[in-house]
């Protein structure tokens, strides 16, 4: 229990460093936030009063305080591009965002474990000749480069899958659910997903086979051998099993370290997501907007990285034994 | 200021002709001044604008071969706008370009404020280029009500500016937009000279020819806001001018003319009776007033709620409601361009809705630009229906509206990949191609195998340019600016980065604006040896490749 207290304090800490970091780092980066509302009839007075309502016009120490206060008070600032709540606006892509993420990673762990558990098996073969560079490759490939390729074959040649976006045009739902279920979402999800699970996938597959490789020469599986099971059954039953654990707590990170990496997919895509929103908050100096969205991923990040480590002791009580002594 | 340097310059160039009379054994390295510094022209990265940055590159070229160190540095746009607007006096050359907005049909905004010298402190001349004889131009073409007279004061203006070489324009793109011809009726999309098919009449005319009757078409950026008192991104503004009507409206002619105003009559120079059409309704069901054209052109002078709107009000002396369905405006002097940037721009906005927000606002740090609505109420062609950032903004039909348009929607889909906008041309995901700034030749091809894509390309109002700062020498001397804009080769330009489409440029004032666009402005062509002699003429010298200030001038300013 004190652990897991510990582990929360030191969760808000990050938040609050990394908050900071943001928060200084916009401010002293050149670029100035009116440049991006330059205009043939914009004058000094309307320049004056932008910053005004942007709070800029107040010395650093005091912006950096109202930013913090109004942190505590759960409010992220009013985004200068849209107006409107930063919490608003990014509540309006974090969900997109998370059904990609957490679709591309489901394929890319569906996939990359049984074939990573086969490819240990077949360690010295062919099969593993071509395996291996093949998913090296894969996983090296630039995401834009991939996504467009897939774009130009199943969208543009073959016209399986729409080209961009998440819905057809003006398709109607009654509720948010009912969208990210319909046939229609999940059609223009397949695309962005296999891009991203395509660069996913490389992480389970040769975590897995490493693993594998590892339990492979424990003496249980010499043991299994000896039972004479076959093959299948030693891999699944025996073998697979135990290189599993450090895989699935690698799940939970990875949704947070690719909660914030799907920038090229989703513009590639048009997909949107967070990322898409990050890169026009950073291009447009939307200093509130850029700084939550930051902060969203880095909640999510470290959020996961709690669950990880909760699940490690959980799933293998060696780990817990270790960490009281 | 810059004729008494010309004088000056004259004057020093026939001393030094004496000096060579009297000692013939001097060495004419002594005449020059010092060497002009190595300089940057800044351009947009080459991702966001390819043509620009190749453009740059051959400018930089022509200009190394006037004896000018020229490099070209890439910048991302708020990077640049930094720059250049907010160090006014840190920076030697720069590319820059205006977009086209159908309000700048009427040459008044880029003609002024690009370049009156009162907008060179915080405004728009960021080049700083001051012209007691443009400014004079400038203000009288502004306030002169009679058509011919007017076109006469912008032909000098545009002569002064041919002479004196501010900026070195370089084209006015050519801009492709496309549409699916299976979808709509080819003859009901409309052209508006300078703005291409993306327009209101090709809105409201599209006949559909299937059982597709939603328009859909893309915009590359987000919206910022839908908010008929607040001009924000330029995709904003598709949007709002279909959700509010306005008194008048650009007509495809480029002109303005009657539109929630089913008539108007100037009383005299200063004085304009403006007569509101019968029956027109807000999408809430409340008819629209007269007291609702009041508040409309009132509000923008409210505190400073409504900043964005209250140059083009500025001019009003007062507004007032003569009878059920008239209106009287009253003008602080005469102005030309009133109709178009005032009458066809100004949002008629509901009273009932925006009054007790704006006096809410009163009390805030925010302003009238802060405030989104829910669901919009105007009382233009088309009604809001919904707006999903990043994603699209679905409008419908206002059937009860005098102008109703024929296609039940119009959706606009936000699409962050220009390669992508093809193909989705091509599968039916948009049927209206908008925003496309890919290559020309990948879209006919395109075209050309699916068959049933039109493609229309039209010249834009908006222009590319070159520019310096006229606040550091050697770019506050006429003679200067002359030959770095004749020493480009327009037409090599069009050709190698443009790809042909695109015209040669050298007026704030499109071809595309041929009733204002003067002619006589066309003549400037590349020519290198005309460049050297006019530098040579001025007393600039070539040593070792090096282009020298005129003699007795020292280098003042640093390099990069």
């Amino acid at each position: 229990m004190v652990r897991v207290v510990n582990r929360l304090l030191h969760m808000l800490f990050v938040l609050w460093a990394v908050a900071t970091i943001m928060f200084f780092m916009f401010r002293l980066m050149t670029g100035n936030p009116l440049a991006a509302y330059i205009d043939t009839n914009f004058t000094l007075e309307q320049q004056e009063a932008l910053l005004v309502q942007f709070g800029l016009d107040k010395p650093l120490w005091q912006q950096y305080f109202i930013y913090i206060g109004n942190l505590l008070q759960g409010e992220l600032g009013q985004s200068f591009f849209y107006r409107k709540p930063v919490g608003e606006v990014l509540m309006n892509a974090f969900p997109n965002t998370i059904v990609l993420t957490m679709g591309a990673l489901v394929v890319a762990y569906l996939f990359g474990i049984p074939v990573g558990a086969y490819l240990a098996w077949k360690r010295g073969t062919w099969i593993e000749g071509v395996g291996i560079p093949t998913v090296l490759a894969t996983r090296a490939a630039p995401e834009f480069w991939l996504g467009m390729i897939l774009l130009a074959v199943f969208a543009f040649n073959l016209g399986w899958f729409p080209s961009g976006g998440a819905n057809t045009a003006g398709a109607e739902f009654n509720s948010e659910f009912a969208r990210f279920t319909s046939v229609d979402f999940l059609w223009h999800l397949v695309l962005p997903a296999l891009s991203l699970a395509l660069y996913l996938q490389g992480l389970p597959l040769l975590l897995m086979r490493s693993n594998m490789l590892e339990v492979m020469q424990e003496e249980f599986v010499t043991m299994a051998r000896m039972k004479g099971l076959s093959e299948w059954a030693i891999i699944m039953r025996h073998a697979a099993r135990n290189a599993l654990l450090p895989v699935v707590t690698t799940f939970a990170l990875s949704i947070g370290l690719s909660v914030g990496g799907n920038v090229v997919v989703e513009t590639v895509f048009s997909w949107p997501g967070l990322g898409r929103l990050l890169v026009g908050a950073v291009a447009s100096s939307d200093f509130p907007l850029a700084q939550g969205a930051f902060l969203l991923i880095t909640l999510v990040l470290v959020s996961m990285n709690f669950i990880a480590d909760l699940l490690y002791h959980v799933l293998d009580p060696r780990v817990s034994h270790g960490s009281n002594n | 200021m810059i004729r008494k340097k010309a004088l000056l310059t004259a004057l020093a160039l026939s001393g030094s002709a004496f000096a060579f009379a009297a000692l013939p054994a001097a060495t004419p390295a002594l005449a020059a001044g010092d060497a002009i510094r190595d300089l940057t022209l800044i351009a947009r990265d080459q991702g966001a604008n390819p043509q620009a940055f190749q453009a740059a590159q051959l400018i930089a070229q022509a200009w190394g071969k006037l004896g000018l160190n020229v490099s070209v540095r890439g910048l991302p746009r708020l990077q640049q706008s930094e720059l250049v607007w907010y160090n006014r006096d840190k920076w030697d050359m720069t590319m820059w370009q205006m977009v086209g907005r159908p309000e700048r049909s009427d040459p008044d905004e880029l003609v002024y404020n690009l370049f009156h010298s009162s907008t060179a402190e915080s405004g728009y001349n960021f080049i700083g280029y001051k012209s007691e004889e443009f400014n004079k131009l400038a203000e009288a073409q502004r306030v002169e009500t009679d058509k011919e007279k007017r076109r006469e004061l912008l032909r000098q203006a545009q002569a002064v500016l041919d002479r004196d070489q501010p900026n070195m324009f370089l084209v006015y793109p050519k801009r492709s937009f496309a549409f699916d011809n299976a979808v709509f009726a080819e003859d009901s999309v409309v052209e508006q000279p300078g703005l291409g098919i993306k327009n209101i009449w090709s809105y409201l005319g599209a006949q559909p020819l299937g059982d597709q009757k939603d328009m859909i078409l893309n915009s590359t950026d987000p919206l910022n806001a839908i908010n008929p008192l607040y001009i924000s991104g330029a995709t904003d503004s598709w949007v709002t001018e279909l959700i509010w009507d306005r008194l008048l409206r650009i007509s495809p002619e480029g002109l303005a003319e009657p539109w929630a105003a089913e008539s108007f009559e100037w009383i005299d120079q200063t004085t304009i009776d403006v007569v509101l059409r019968e029956g027109m309704m807000w999408h809430d069901g409340n008819p629209v007033t007269v007291e609702d054209v009041v508040f409309s052109f009132e509000v923008p002078n409210v505190g400073d709620e409504v900043p964005m709107y209250q140059p083009f009000v500025k001019n009003i002396e007062s507004v007032e409601a003569t009878g059920d369905r008239t209106v009287r405006f009253k003008l602080k002097g005469p102005s030309a361009s009133f109709l178009t940037s005032s009458l066809a721009k100004v949002n008629l906005t509901p009273k009932h809705v925006w009054e007790a927000v704006i006096d809410d606002l009163a009390n805030r740090p925010e302003n009238a630009e802060s405030h989104q609505e829910d669901l919009p109420i105007g009382s233009g062609p088309f009604k809001f229906v919904r707006w999903k950032q990043q994603e699209e903004v679905v409008l419908e039909k206002n059937a009860d509206h005098f102008s109703p348009p024929n296609i039940d929607r119009w959706i606009i889909r936000i699409v962050s990949n220009t390669e992508a906008t093809v193909s989705m041309l091509r599968s039916g995901e948009i049927n209206f191609l908008s925003d496309y700034n890919g290559d020309p030749e990948v879209l006919a091809d395109v075209a050309d195998k699916d068959g049933d894509i039109a493609i229309v390309s039209s010249t834009d109002i908006g222009f590319q340019y070159a520019t310096v700062n006229h606040r550091r020498p050697p770019f506050d001397d006429v003679a200067m600016r002359r030959a770095l804009s004749l020493a480009i080769d327009r037409n090599l330009m069009v050709a190698a980065a443009w790809n042909g489409s695109a015209e040669i440029a050298n007026s704030p004032v499109s071809t595309a604006l041929s009733y204002w666009h003067s002619d006589d402005t066309d003549a400037i062509s590349g020519s290198l040896e005309e460049a050297q002699q006019i530098l040579k003429d001025a007393g600039y010298e070539v040593i070792d490749g090096r282009l020298h200030y005129p003699d007795g001038i020292k280098e003042t300013l640093e390099g990069p």
